[in-house]
């Protein structure tokens, strides 16, 4: 087991029946980092999280958190994390600061100051019932109850649902301040705008699998982008097609329209050797693109060609 | 009125209508088949008056003794408990669960969705009365049994219009205060006390005309099955079930629906006064959230203060009507034959211990503590899952053994609170009636209940950590209490079974006649030891499985 580790499994795998809810998972988060763990729904995202959590218990393989046994050490474990779990449901007849309260005290108390302070970033009123909250104001207390022991690290499952862009951005504030304090955080979302912004490393699930693991950089600079020239005369398609990474070629009079996924040096060259650019958009690569790539590539189970 | 509408509560309620229709045809079966081996012809020599209370035609044998117990009184009870749960779900239900606002989204009236449940609670009481009726059908001749004299056809007109009357107070209140827990409260407490009432003030000539006043009279008042239909009672009864769904429509008009939502409860109220708030804040408001062991007793505490109140006052009301009772009235129950006593619940009424057990102790009290303790134990670990709370619970850093034995905790603390209430609501009772029944024997009586109590709610607790549904512990642990109570006061009058009441847990409650005698403390101490084992089974149940919510 490696202690420089939030979160590691080997082989976790998770039957319900005859359904292979996770199979052969093996996962390392490290400290200091927000790990976005991406995957539509169903992939296995909660599975996975309530695996580690050790309310459900793998059919094979092992997880360790913050390199302690998941299902062993998992008291243990509980005083050092923060858990949003998905479809949060609280009591709905205690107050928001009654349910901190409660949590806190399971937890052998916490800083009060700095669950004001939480409050106060995420504009939330913890003098009314939960049951009288709306969603998003009932997830604001979820995140501070996750928040407010300064937990090592914080697992959250969709944590941003119903939650306004304003608070929205704070939240993301909030995560990327755990992993600069060298704390990390285990963000399970099918927000991928939010994923972008935040994580430092991306897992994509697909179907119980984990098929990548990569820096939200990496994943970028591999990723398809959509090259579009203006030209002052008309491009021919065999201007683009022996370069690698092109992976499609429109044209239309004077435009060309390239989808591509190598390095922008070597296109430009190869777009200013017959003609004169008069106008360049470059689309920014983002996970969406590269998210849906992958569930394209699971539909048709063959590689993209664009 | 909406077809789906009808069919959704119809699928959704027509597993429970089925097992309490079923349930209490197997009784009726059981029942028969078990007085059949007692020598019936003491019926025959009994008083006419006795006949009157039992509800029993004349020249009724062990039919009508059967029909008259099972159908007469428990079958009207779990049909109309069936029909309060549906009713106050109907509008209230919706309300709470959040739904009703997506149903009326869809372009139907409220009017429509109102008639539309209030078709399907008459539908689904109607099926629950087939289901006896067939049951009555069939199971004389299984067993042979004379069925001269007895109108079970009127018995089962009256139970139908009865419980449509039930469940549709429970809707009208619901609709109107948009509370189930109100609704199901005033109407099952209504039903209880009319039940009680008309059983005990006839008793009493002073006390004779009050029945009137309890709609329960004009259901059983006329003794349909020895007397037939008796139309005017009928129609009171439907006349008031018509102006229940008027008033329910008058309700859910005018008022602003709510979608979810929580009551602002006296607590709230003081917590936000100024003047109060600290004091509340310190006593009601943080301590309740202090930990499991309170927050747990705190969930419950509507409820135990609810079921500690009615044992507390029908202990005290058992003993002003031990005294009120004329002195003819308990020579007859004196002279009762021995089987009959037997066959109406062992106890003998003639004499004030047996009155208290008979009338209070026996099923009563029991069931009053086992709503409350098996709620509690199905809540506990089935309904945290089912509310989704369970995850956050258990990833605070305390291991799941702790989080059961906490709630077992608060479990003890609540029924021992009903238990010292049974005690002080008997003994007072008993002073007053000048029962000259020892304190010690009520305060032994009371514990012993108690432990059952938390048997049962162990019961629920076992099925509620193996399962995780509050369904199958609630429905589960019901089923072994009825079982339980069948198996001590039915086995023993048949000459083969006698022993086997022994495995009733009721057998360690009032075996020992604790009103009578001195406390057996092996009784206690097997209880004891049978809810400390199903706890330590619980446990590991709980620990290994996979956890919902």
């Amino acid at each position: 087991m490696n202690g420089n580790l939030a979160i590691e499994t080997k082989s976790l795998t998770k039957h319900y029946g005859d359904v292979e809810a996770l199979t052969n998972l093996d996962l390392q988060v490290r400290m200091g980092e927000v790990f976005g763990f991406l995957g539509p729904n169903g992939a296995g995202k909660t599975t996975t999280i309530r695996t580690i959590l050790d309310l459900i218990r793998p059919t094979s393989g092992t997880a360790s958190i913050l390199g302690m046994d998941s299902h062993q050490k998992s008291v243990e474990i509980r005083n050092h994390i923060g858990y949003v779990p998905d479809d949060l449901s609280m009591y709905p007849n205690l107050t928001g600061r009654d349910t901190l309260t409660y949590f806190s005290n399971l937890r052998g108390g916490v800083d009060w100051s700095y669950v004001d302070q939480l409050a106060e970033r995420l504009d939330s009123d913890l003098s009314r019932k939960i049951g009288d909250l709306s969603s998003g104001n009932r997830q604001k207390v979820g995140l501070i109850q996750a928040f407010m022991n300064k937990p090592r690290l914080l697992i959250m499952d969709e944590p941003s649902t119903g939650l306004d862009p304003l608070v929205q951005k704070e939240f993301q504030a909030m995560m990327r301040e755990v992993a600069e304090e060298g704390r990390s955080v285990f963000l399970s979302s099918h927000t991928l705008s939010e994923v972008q912004r935040v994580a430092d490393r991306v897992g994509i699930i697909r179907s119980g699998v984990l098929v990548e693991v990569e820096s939200v950089q990496s994943l970028r600079s591999k990723a398809i982008r959509r090259v579009e020239f203006e030209f002052d005369g008309s491009p021919n398609s065999s201007e683009f097609e022996t370069l690698p990474g092109v992976r499609g070629i429109e044209l239309h009079e004077n435009r060309a329209v390239i989808s591509y996924d190598g390095k922008i040096d070597a296109l430009l060259q190869a777009a200013t050797r017959h003609h004169n650019v008069v106008d360049l958009i470059i689309e920014e690569a983002d996970l969406e693109e590269i998210f849906l790539t992958y569930y394209r590539d699971a539909e048709r189970d063959t590689p993209v060609k664009a | 009125m909406l077809a789906n509408v009808f069919l959704k509560t119809g699928r959704d309620r027509i597993l429970g209508v089925f097992i309490g229709g079923v349930s209490v045809a197997l009784l009726l079966l059981a029942g028969l088949a078990i007085y059949r081996e007692i020598d019936a012809s003491f019926i025959n020599q009994l008083p006419e008056f006795y006949l009157q209370l039992l509800s029993l035609p004349e020249g009724a044998g062990v039919a009508g003794l059967g029909f008259g117990a099972i159908l007469n009184t428990i079958g009207a009870l779990t049909l109309g408990g069936l029909a309060i749960s549906l009713g106050s779900s109907s509008i209230a239900g919706e309300e709470a669960n959040g739904t009703l606002g997506l149903l009326l989204a869809n372009p139907v009236s409220r009017t429509r969705v109102l008639l539309s449940k209030a078709a399907a609670i008459m539908g689904l009481s109607l099926l629950a009365v087939l289901l006896l009726w067939g049951a009555a059908a069939i199971t004389p001749g299984m067993l042979s049994v004379d069925m001269t004299g007895m109108m079970v056809g009127s018995l089962l007109v009256h139970l139908f219009v009865n419980t449509v009357f039930y469940g549709f107070l429970a809707m009208a209140i619901g609709a109107w205060a948009g509370s189930t827990s109100l609704a199901s409260g005033i109407s099952a407490g209504l039903m209880v006390i009319g039940w009680l009432a008309v059983g005990i003030f006839p008793l009493i000539s002073e006390l004779d005309f009050l029945t009137e006043y309890f709609p329960w009279y004009y259901y059983a008042g006329s003794q349909p099955l020895a007397n037939g239909i008796h139309w005017g009672h009928l129609a009171l009864l439907a006349g008031a079930s018509l102006g229940f769904v008027a008033v329910a429509y008058v309700g859910v008009g005018r008022r602003d629906l709510k979608n979810g939502g929580t009551k602002r409860g006296v607590i709230d109220r003081l917590r936000d006064n100024p003047r109060t708030a600290r004091l509340v804040e310190r006593f009601a408001g943080s301590a309740r959230v202090s930990g499991i062991v309170a927050k747990t007793a705190s969930d419950h505490q509507a409820l135990t203060a609810i079921v500690a109140s009615i044992l507390f006052y029908l202990g005290l009301l058992y003993g002003v009507f031990w005294r009120l009772i004329p002195e003819n009235v308990l020579q007859v129950f004196q002279d009762l034959p021995e089987a009959l006593i037997a066959a109406i619940g062992g106890a003998d009424m003639g004499t004030a211990e047996g009155w208290f057990q008979g009338e209070m102790f026996s099923l009563t009290a029991p069931i009053a503590l086992f709503v409350l303790t098996i709620l509690v134990g199905t809540r506990a670990l089935a309904g945290e899952e089912q509310k989704h709370t369970m995850g956050l619970l258990v990833a605070s850093p305390i291991s799941r053994r702790r989080i059961l034995i906490q709630k077992v905790v608060a479990m003890v603390g609540l029924a021992a609170l009903v238990g010292v209430a049974t005690f002080l609501g008997s003994w007072s009772g008993g002073l007053i009636g000048d029962a000259g029944i020892a304190p010690i024997r009520f305060a032994a009586t009371s514990l012993l209940l108690t432990l059952l109590g938390l048997v049962m709610g162990g019961v629920a607790l076992v099925l509620s950590a193996a399962f995780g549904r509050t369904s199958v512990a609630a429905y589960g642990a019901s089923l072994v209490a009825l079982l339980s109570y069948f198996v001590f006061s039915f086995f023993p009058l048949i000459g083969g079974l006698q022993g086997w009441s022994e495995l009733s847990p009721f057998h360690y409650y009032l075996g020992g006649s604790p009103l009578e005698m001195a406390i057996d403390w092996g009784h206690v101490g097997v209880l004891a030891a049978l809810f400390v084992l199903l706890v330590a089974v619980a446990v590991p149940l709980f620990e290994r499985r996979d956890l919902r919510g």
